[in-house]
């Protein structure tokens, strides 16, 4: 059971569950950019992540009309419910590797330009495929999805002294490997 | 709340794991830390130039808004996926029911069969003496059987 302030989602779930159309479309307007913002920074590979954003709702649509409010956060539900798609692809993926792996980044800077703001983009992103999934997802759910320490920490069944180590590890690799963006311009 | 509230390694910890911003940093400890950064200016400053580094290159990866038709198949499944979710529940709930039944058919069959008379002699006497047909037996026939 959870306390504090009351989930602003229940309504919305709730209509969403009686099949209320205008309940629908307004939740896959609050939480769809958020869903697959999730699944893309944890695969790096935006068509997958646009699976696993439509598999999340298609399961809160089966689910919604048993929500029972109070139990838990419906963005809590809702993260859990992609990262376990996430983590299923994941599997998949070390089970079977692939030749090539999707939309590979680019290593590294091209050696005749400087870096635009997008070329770090895909940095960050090829950087954050290159750490453990666990700390992958530390770093996700704190810094992108701005989740707090103790929902996050409750996310991944971890303590909060156990969340601080993954995230400090994480952004330790990633200060690693994104060096080269420190140095003079 | 004064700095003292907050050793030095905790606020490097802190700085490690949720970067330069205290916005992000966990509320119960976001007071000391300030009081922490106005007293201590030097070591702050050094701890946290690669932390603002690294949140600034970590804003360069930026999520997209979800392609109109995704969106459009999420919200026009929405109908046929309720459908499922609630066929589902009936099937899992009927399902529960129909082995209940099922169950309770067997049991009753089960308990006729073996508190009929004919099957009682085939069983042998140990049975009927342990008692357990004592709920299903028809007396008269056990009457008939002795």
């Amino acid at each position: 059971m959870t306390s504090g302030p009351a989930d602003p989602d229940d309504e919305l779930v709730r209509r969403a569950g009686q099949g209320d159309a205008a309940a629908v479309q307004a939740l896959v307007a609050r939480k769809l950019r958020r869903v697959l913002a999730l699944a893309e920074r944890m695969l790096g590979d935006p068509a997958e992540a646009e699976d696993v954003a439509q598999e999340t709702f298609f399961r809160v649509w089966r689910n919604a009309a048993r929500w029972r409010p109070g139990v838990a956060r419906f963005d809590t539900w809702l993260h859990r419910v992609t990262l376990n798609l996430c983590y299923d692809r994941l599997r998949r993926r070390r089970e079977r590797p692939v030749a090539e792996p999707p939309d590979a980044p680019d290593p590294g800077p091209a050696p005749d330009r400087g870096l635009l703001a997008a070329d770090i983009g895909v940095r960050v992103r090829a950087a954050l495929q290159g750490l453990p999934p666990r700390q992958r997802e530390a770093i996700v759910l704190c810094h992108y999805q701005e989740l707090g320490n103790i929902e996050a920490a409750g996310l991944m069944g971890v303590s909060i002294e156990a969340l601080e180590s993954l995230l400090s590890r994480g952004r330790r690799a990633l200060k690693s490997a994104l060096a080269d963006l420190a140095g003079p311009d | 709340m004064t700095w003292e509230d907050m050793s030095e390694e905790r606020f490097l910890t802190l700085a490690a794991a949720y970067g330069a911003d205290m916005a992000r940093w966990p509320s119960g400890d976001r007071a000391a830390a300030e009081a922490f950064v106005a007293a201590n200016p030097k070591i702050v400053e050094a701890c946290l130039a690669a932390e603002r580094l690294l949140d600034a290159a970590l804003e360069r990866y930026r999520e997209r808004d979800a392609a109109a038709p995704l969106r459009a198949r999420i919200i026009a499944a929405a109908p046929r996926e309720r459908a499922a979710g609630a066929m589902w529940r009936w099937l899992t709930g009927a399902g529960l029911g129909l082995g209940l039944a099922a169950s309770c058919a067997a049991g009753v069959a089960a308990g006729y069969t073996l508190g009929h008379p004919a099957v009682a002699r085939l069983m042998g006497p140990a049975l009927l003496d342990s008692g357990q047909l004592s709920a299903v037996a028809d007396p008269a026939g056990d009457a008939a059987a002795s």
